[in-house]
């Protein structure tokens, strides 16, 4: 992987208060999801990233460059930051279009691409309407045509969907998910696991300003094997089934449902266990309506990771 | 696609001078800047229907005008526009997205307060025109009369550039710089200006005051102690001050970071 930012040993604090401590870090092209309480030091390390704030030590680095002061990279790099902010008393219109003559576009291109990049955010209609008189999520929608507008080769973006109606929520992801297969780099922040679990299976967990984990969500969760890993079966014959398992070491335990026609088993090796699952189905004959695994979805790593 | 340079200083002094007129807060200046203008008409009419004797009104201009404009509102006026060109952007957490554009800090900074101070120099300068007008109404067909607007308004734009980009620089390194600043205009520029010997020459004021065309008799509490700098030196002073104030409003502004909210 060809690393476009590289942290290392990154920390930073404001006064007492610790943002993000030791964070060694590469982040290549694709999506990366950001994951991690309120508080967890995601919206520092993005501001960092985004030449918001400065490292108190390490150093971060994108696209080879130090970010803060270095105001050319942003030809390169969108940002699209957390807070409810934006010049109230201009229109949608005027401040994308600062944003794009800023951005260096002249005339006729700075409208084409104001243009775009409101009407692929759903804004164009109300372009001309003053930002004081949008919704909060059309004020997100902005923000996030503000990032886009330039069509950056680095994407950040802080909690992006907060606020954004499912609709939008929906049409959000999948430009973000399009991002991602150009080849860009998208890094995206926040609290709310489906959202990330949506766009990418690479992620970066944090809690309390350090790094919990990286990487993909199978990967990470293969790391945790002292963690019992639950996987739920539907079936018509779950004592039978439960039977055959319960014999093996890898099995922790066996709990039948209320329903009576699922069990949940607890097992410290998934892989082995679901090699063995599938020859057990095979050679029994049992018939399997459905296997889900609840702990596979980012919620359940990331509340094991911080202790939940 | 087009990338051709375009001066982003001149772009965001564009957009910023525009949309400032729509500020709330421009609508509380327009008014204060009025005031002024409103107690100079009631002493025209005083005059006119025989309230005041003749030509109290010009001495009216002179002794109250001149206090009210060069101790009171310019200085107001520059502490508000200077301080909130970066407090404003901190406080609206809007900063972000002229430091996420490839234009350098000080193209921002320059833009805005340029904005800023056009904005300032349009409500003293309007203002002050009519008090002129309504104090100099019956020498209007007089150049003299002129050249005194002509030195007035020329003060007044260099005391609001001055001013302006020393609280810039309040407005840069600190958050609640109006504060400070109100203790300057109140505090030192208030009373520093009448000791004697050199020690006024440590005031913005003293320097504004050295240029005023206040003629004998006039002023009063104006001119009261005041020791007159050559003129030359006064216009180079308050020029080279706002230069080096602007320099370092600009420098401290490139290498601050600010932080816009508590971090998450």
């Amino acid at each position: 992987m060809t690393a476009v930012l590289k942290a290392e040993k990154l920390s930073k604090w404001y006064g007492n208060i610790l943002g993000i401590s030791d964070i060694n870090l590469e982040i290549g092209s694709g999506i990366t999801g950001l994951l991690g309480p309120n508080g967890a030091g995601k919206s520092t390390f993005l501001k960092i990233a985004a030449g918001q704030l400065k490292p108190k030590i390490g150093s971060l680095t994108v696209f080879g460059e130090a970010v803060f002061g270095n105001h050319q990279l942003f030809r390169r790099i969108g940002f699209c930051p957390e807070h409810d902010s934006a010049y109230m008393e201009m229109s949608g219109w005027q401040f994308i279009l600062l944003l794009a003559r800023l951005h260096g576009f002249n005339g006729n291109e700075a409208g084409a691409m104001s243009e775009k990049a409101l009407a692929t955010v759903g804004l164009l209609e109300s372009k001309d309407r003053e930002i004081k008189g949008y919704s909060f999520g059309m004020r997100q929608r902005l923000r996030l045509a503000s990032s886009i507008l330039h069509e950056p080769e680095m994407l950040m973006l802080d909690e992006p969907l907060r606020g954004v109606d499912p609709l939008w929520r929906i049409k959000i992801m999948k430009l973000i998910k399009d991002y991602g297969k150009q080849g860009r780099t998208v890094i995206i922040s926040s609290h709310i696991l489906p959202e990330i679990e949506a766009m990418t299976s690479e992620i970066v967990l944090i809690h309390q300003g350090k790094i919990f984990a990286k990487g993909d969500i199978h990967r990470i969760r293969g790391l945790i094997d002292s963690h019992p890993h639950q996987v739920s079966i539907r079936c018509q014959q779950p004592r039978q089934l439960a039977q055959k398992l319960i014999d093996s070491d890898f099995v922790l335990s066996v709990d039948f449902d209320k329903d009576g026609h699922s069990l949940t088993v607890k097992t410290n090796q998934r892989d082995l266990f679901f090699t063995v699952l599938i020859g057990l189905i095979a050679e029994s004959g049992l018939e399997i309506e459905e296997i889900t695994s609840p702990d596979d979805n980012l919620q359940a790593v990331f509340d094991y990771l911080i202790g939940k | 696609m087009n990338m051709q340079t375009q001066n982003p200083t001149r772009i965001i002094f564009a957009s910023f001078f525009k949309s400032g007129f729509k500020a709330k807060r421009m609508r509380v200046f327009i008014l204060l800047s009025l005031i002024p203008v409103v107690l100079m008409l009631a002493a025209r009419v005083m005059e006119t229907a025989g309230s005041l004797a003749a030509n109290d009104s010009a001495d009216f201009f002179a002794n109250v005008m001149l206090v009210l404009y060069f101790q009171l509102l310019i200085p107001v006026l520059a502490l508000f526009f200077g301080s909130t060109i970066v407090n404003e952007e901190l406080d609206n957490k809007t900063l972000v997205y002229l430091t996420t554009v490839p234009v350098s800090r000080r193209a921002v900074l320059l833009g805005k307060y340029l904005a800023a101070f056009l904005q300032a120099a349009l409500l003293v300068g309007g203002g002050f025109l009519l008090c002129f007008l309504a104090a100099a109404f019956t020498r209007l067909g007089q150049a003299a009369a002129w050249e005194e607007l002509a030195v007035f308004l020329g003060t007044a734009l260099l005391a609001l550039f001055c001013y302006s980009a020393l609280f810039t620089i309040a407005g840069a390194f600190m958050k609640k710089s109006v504060l400070i600043g109100l203790f300057f205009v109140f505090g030192w520029e208030s009373v520093v200006q009448y000791f004697p010997g050199i020690t006024q020459k440590f005031t913005i004021i003293h320097w504004i005051k050295s240029l005023l065309p206040v003629l004998p008799g006039q002023g009063g509490f104006l001119i009261f102690q005041l020791q007159p700098s050559p003129a030359l030196e006064s216009v180079l002073m308050l020029l080279g001050a706002g230069c080096v104030f602007l320099f370092l409003a600009v420098f401290i502004f490139e290498r601050k970071e600010y932080i816009l909210s508590d971090n998450a």
